[in-house]
């Protein structure tokens, strides 16, 4: 049971670090597709990161490579207001093939394997020993911990703060936020970075917290899976969060099943995750706002 | 063996490969092979294709390797393109056949069916299948005896494990993958008669973090021997074994004995570059022709390689269990069921 809980909180991790961005972003109206793109360019950058300056200097420099990837989405997708899901969708394609590309240049075609320096759990005393929870989440690599700080702090700054608010104005009704002297663009173009920094860390996260090395390809869908998960947890930051956790806990039993060993077919297990997320897309459905202006290009936001 | 992965967006890749080639190829969508500028002969021309990275320490970067030896050694030009879809399979082998290539490896069981359709419109190359069965008169298949070494890597398992529980953990259930976990567990049973065995799919080729989390998974129900054939996702299994106490993993492909010294009991390895060497001169002599290459144990082809840094782990007993097991397997004494 202990040991299912916490591969619940390992695999939620890195899907709620990038969902929690992919939320602040999509409030200003911008849905960035080419998430997935910043989380393996974070992976890449974490790799190089920590071979130089150590495990947290692989987190920034992650954070900074799933930052730069964003900024080129939001050239084209805020400033020049091209086709939001096109543009994302060709930053991933470029991210996926161009981390492919640099890994091999750096490292060689041999790859770097398993010799980045990784993050061990480190457990909080007290906090770890609550029974059956207690290891779960309070003895995990310490980024996870740096998640749990800022689902606070985001929520505080999105509903308690100027900026937040311009954020939240943007996203719903960006008219009525530029008549209130908001700046539109910079609060999209901004909204873009911080998600892609947090797509970075998350990338980084796989790398550094769990596989201990870099493999193309190796961020496997999750940013779409983020982006479905903001819709599950409906723009809001503490919600986001739990549907990571619903999310990971789908893959856990998922992990669980096949280990206790039955007959049936494995790709029942791997589809769970995802026809859990189906379902509970549906049963929410009607009942969840996006942001009103969620994915318009036409905006004139100056 | 390999393997799409499941959104399957995978980058042509050669050492000279151009960033504006990967910006036009991510946006076509297409792989475009880019040839090596090391090469040196005009005359004879040798392509491989595969379905994933070559930087993955296994199946593929096996195959690269060969692909380089055939270089080294008989002065080939070479060329290597990475397939994103299975759709551009048909197409990455057209490419070759148009530019007159005299020798394209299709580096897996997927390229089976595109060899046969391509060929006959490009009679003078031949095509080769590093694993499978189909044959036409310029294609040739290749089948490695892996469940040789599986056997093997099964008895050492099944003697090392405390706990009677050991793991297989795949990418996806191809049938390659699943009779060499078959050989495994009858090799493991062969030794001990009560070994439990667990099974499970990582569901690609290229999540570690998932591979890691499958591995982990199966070492909390007991397991403390595990066998991965997950290509680039397998590296997670050693990660879960690294931060385990006393699990160890046995390798798939290629000689992965150096990925995680202090956990590995050795690998089972597919000598690529040796196989690939062999079809190679027979297209450069003339002599090929389009059957299927049975390469196995007794080959030299399919090897058990123990890791030297634990080979206190394995007694002088299991030792000569393996050179008697080997001994029966060359004789063709001894059965692997399918």
């Amino acid at each position: 049971m202990e040991a299912f809980l916490e591969g619940v909180v390992r695999t939620a991790t890195p899907l709620a670090l990038a969902a929690l961005g992919e939320t602040v972003t999509e409030r200003s109206g911008i849905i960035n597709i080419g998430l997935e793109g910043s989380i393996i360019a974070g992976a890449l950058g974490s790799v190089v990161g920590a071979a130089h300056g150590g495990v947290w200097a692989g987190f920034v420099f992650g954070a900074v490579c799933g930052l730069a990837v964003a900024a080129i989405f939001a050239l084209f997708a805020v400033v020049l207001r091209a086709d939001q899901i096109i543009t994302g969708t060709a930053v991933t394609l470029l991210a996926l093939g161009g981390t492919g590309t640099l890994y091999r240049l750096i490292y060689g075609s041999a790859g770097a394997a398993l010799n980045t320096p990784t993050l061990n759990p480190a457990a909080i005393p007290f906090l770890s020993k609550i029974p059956v929870v207690g290891l779960a989440l309070f003895a995990q690599p310490s980024i996870t911990y740096v998640l749990y700080a800022l689902i606070p702090v985001v929520s505080w700054w999105m509903y308690r703060t100027h900026a937040g608010l311009a954020l939240r104005s943007v996203g719903e009704n960006p008219a009525a936020a530029i008549a209130a002297g908001v700046r539109g663009k910079r609060v999209q173009f901004t909204a873009v970075l911080f998600g892609g920094a947090l797509g970075g860390v998350s990338g980084a996260t796989l790398v550094l917290a769990q596989a201990g090395t870099f493999v193309e390809g190796m961020s496997a869908g999750r940013g779409f899976i983020a982006i479905a998960i903001v819709v599950l947890g409906r723009w809001n930051p503490l919600g986001t969060v739990l549907a990571a956790l619903i999310f990971g806990a789908a893959s856990a039993l998922q992990f669980y099943f096949q280990a206790i060993g039955t007959n049936l077919p494995y790709q029942l297990f791997l589809a769970f995750p995802y026809v859990l997320t189906l379902i509970a897309l549906a049963a929410t459905h009607g009942r969840v706002s996006a942001p009103a202006a969620l994915g318009r290009q036409d905006l004139e936001l100056e | 063996m390999k393997h799409f992965s499941f959104y399957g967006r995978k980058r042509t890749l050669t050492l000279s490969t151009g960033f504006h080639i990967l910006v036009a190829t991510s946006i076509i969508g297409c792989g475009k092979a880019v040839d090596h500028p090391q090469s040196t002969s005009k005359d004879f021309k040798v392509a491989l294709v595969t379905t994933g990275s070559v930087s993955d320490q296994g199946w593929n970067a096996g195959a690269y390797r060969g692909l380089l030896r055939i270089r080294d050694s008989l002065g080939a030009h070479i060329s290597n393109v990475q397939t994103q879809t299975p759709a551009e399979i048909d197409e990455n082998f057209r490419q070759y056949g148009s530019q007159g290539y005299n020798l394209v490896f299709g580096h897996g069981f997927e390229y089976q069916d595109p060899a046969i359709r391509v060929a006959p419109s490009f009679p003078k190359t031949a095509f080769v299948i590093t694993s499978g069965a189909n044959t036409a008169p310029n294609v040739a298949s290749v089948q490695f005896a892996f469940s040789d070494g599986a056997y093997l890597a099964g008895i050492v398992a099944g003697a090392v494990s405390h706990s009677g529980t050991i793991g297989t953990i795949g990418g996806t259930q191809l049938p390659p993958v699943v009779s060499a976990f078959r050989a495994f567990q009858a090799g493991a049973r062969s030794v001990n008669p009560n070994v439990k065995v667990l099974s499970a799919y990582v569901g690609n080729w290229d999540d570690p973090s998932a591979a890691k989390e499958q591995a982990l998974a199966q070492i909390a129900r007991g397991a403390d021997v595990i066998f991965q054939n997950a290509d680039a996702a397998g590296l997670g299994v050693f990660q879960a074994a690294r931060q385990s106490t006393g699990v160890r993993v046995i390798g798939s492909n290629s000689d992965q004995n150096a990925v995680a010294p202090e956990v590995t009991l050795g690998s089972v390895v597919i000598d690529l570059p040796r196989a690939m060497l062999m079809i190679a001169r027979d297209v450069k002599d003339g002599t090929f022709t389009g059957h299927t290459y049975h390469l196995g144990d007794v080959e030299g082809v399919v090897l058990w390689r123990g890791n030297p840094t634990l080979s206190t782990e394995i007694s002088p007993e299991t030792q000569a269990k393996l050179a008697s097991a080997k001994k029966a397997l060359d004789a063709g004494q001894l059965k692997i069921p399918e």
